[in-house]
């Protein structure tokens, strides 16, 4: 354990930011029928894992605020995921103290970005929109997202981590 | 690297407060009209982020590019050239069935104008936007340019390929496309060598609704099981889309029927259409602003 080192509340800001404008601009670019990259749900998990309960929460909430108003989808949705997906991380960090970062941030993702994709199906059908079977979009559309954003954040959570965290001078 | 904890009550505090502020916003987006303050803040952020847009397509355009030329080399048929060939001659064939029907009603209602379409300027693709349950790209012009929400958005002269939302800034405008699962839109289905009206005694041509399918086809539904429909008909507008009158115009073509079928416990025919472009396809568009 790392005595002194605390996550930068400005770079986790910037991090959540550079997620929304990747989530808004870059990921309808990478979709694969209901399948793609959740910059914002991964920024989120990532930039609220060591973070006072508050902040996470207003980093959740208005990082999902951001890609809403970015994106052009349904308003509170993002929102309501970010929200999800701060709070899910938060709570993760009993478990991290017992095993190391990438683990738990890709526990913490895969949670974040399964409670995004169904918001993102109940959002539009309360709205009144079309939306697809639900057993059809959680087998073809929910798993798989779900397990590639869990493994971005395996592969990069750990790194991001890193880059947004504040080192101490003393080590123990 | 232990977490830093705050007061535990003011955290639930915190996600309580924050939940009702997103279902707030929620309400608030879904009941408030096209000129609300949420949808204002959307289009002015689609507007900002309209160079981004540019670049990051502009960016992923070669991988884009090598993923077609790796799935042309796996499938011959989809040459391009054969495409823009085939899309010519079924225009052409189309303006000789379909619109030769649509015409002369058309010109009745426009006392004897010619009924030739007004178009926006040649708009080009900038990216595709939305979520992952929406089929939707932005494109370069907007309201300066005579474009306004809920216009037919077509290829070459008559091919539709969707429609403008209510996302239309001053120099872009958002357009659903006939794939995504919310466009609907009043269709006809007529035989290539159609006669204007079928012959004295013969079945009535079909009309039914176009609408993609969640299992992921597009196809025509509503239409009766006494209509005449053959695989290769032409998929033209009727002018109608459930109550909204003349939402498109009569005579854009939307593509072919690829299979028809039906069971005596059916109430309507099941329709698949072949869209005569394929919207992942499209890099230049022109809106119809007048017809």
């Amino acid at each position: 354990m790392v005595v002194g080192q605390q996550v930068s509340v400005v770079r986790a800001a910037l991090l959540v930011w550079v997620g929304a404008l990747l989530e808004a601009a870059l990921t309808p670019l990478l979709e694969f029928g209901w399948v793609s990259p959740k910059f914002v749900i991964l920024a989120i998990v990532v930039a609220a894992a060591d973070q006072r309960d508050l902040q996470a929460l207003l980093l959740g909430f208005f990082g999902g605020v951001l890609t809403d108003a970015l994106g052009g989808g349904i308003f509170g949705v993002g929102a309501l995921a970010g929200l999800a997906a701060a709070t899910i991380s938060m709570r993760a960090g009993a478990m991290r103290r017992k095993g190391g970062v990438a683990p738990v941030l890709t526990v913490a993702a895969a949670l974040g970005v399964a409670v995004y994709d169904v918001l993102g199906l109940l959002a539009p059908a309360l709205a009144g929109d079309a939306v697809p079977p639900l057993g059809t979009y959680l087998m073809a559309g929910v798993l798989p997202d779900v397990l590639l954003n869990a493994a971005l954040a395996y592969l990069f959570g750990a790194w991001v981590f890193g880059a947004i965290v504040k080192k101490g001078e003393e080590e123990v | 690297m232990g977490r830093k904890k705050s007061n535990a009550a003011s955290g639930l505090a915190g996600l309580v407060i924050l939940c009702i502020a997103s279902l707030v916003l929620f309400t608030i987006y879904v009941r408030e009209d096209e000129g609300g303050p949420l949808h204002t803040v959307q289009l002015g952020a689609a507007e900002v982020l309209r160079p981004v847009r540019s670049l990051l397509n502009l960016a992923a355009s070669p991988v884009q590019g090598a993923g077609d030329r790796i799935g042309n080399a796996f499938d011959g048929s989809r040459e391009a050239e054969l495409e823009r060939r085939a899309r010519e001659y079924e225009e052409d064939a189309a303006e000789a069935a379909g619109l030769r029907q649509e015409n002369e009603r058309l010109r009745r209602l426009l006392e004897a104008e010619d009924p030739a379409f007004d178009y926006a300027p040649l708009a080009r693709v900038v990216a595709p936007v939305g979520d992952q349950l929406s089929d939707k790209f932005v494109i370069n012009v907007g309201t300066e340019d005579g474009v306004k929400p809920e216009q037919p958005v077509v290829v070459g002269d008559n091919v539709l390929v969707g429609r403008t939302t209510s996302t239309v800034t001053p120099h872009t405008a958002e357009v659903m496309l006939i794939t995504d699962q919310d466009f609907a839109a009043g269709v006809r289905l007529v035989p290539p060598d159609a006669p204007a009206e079928p012959p004295e005694g013969e079945a009535p041509y079909g009309q039914g609704l176009l609408q993609t399918g969640w299992e992921g086809y597009l196809g025509v539904n509503y239409v009766d099981l006494e209509a005449r429909v053959e695989k290769g008909d032409f998929v033209v507008t009727s002018g109608r889309a459930g109550d909204r009158e003349l939402l498109f115009p009569p005579g854009l073509l939307v593509g072919t029927v690829e299979t028809v079928t039906s069971l005596d416990i059916d109430q309507y025919q099941k329709i698949v259409v072949e869209p005569t472009v394929r919207p992942a396809d499209l890099q230049e568009v022109r809106v119809v602003v007048g017809w």
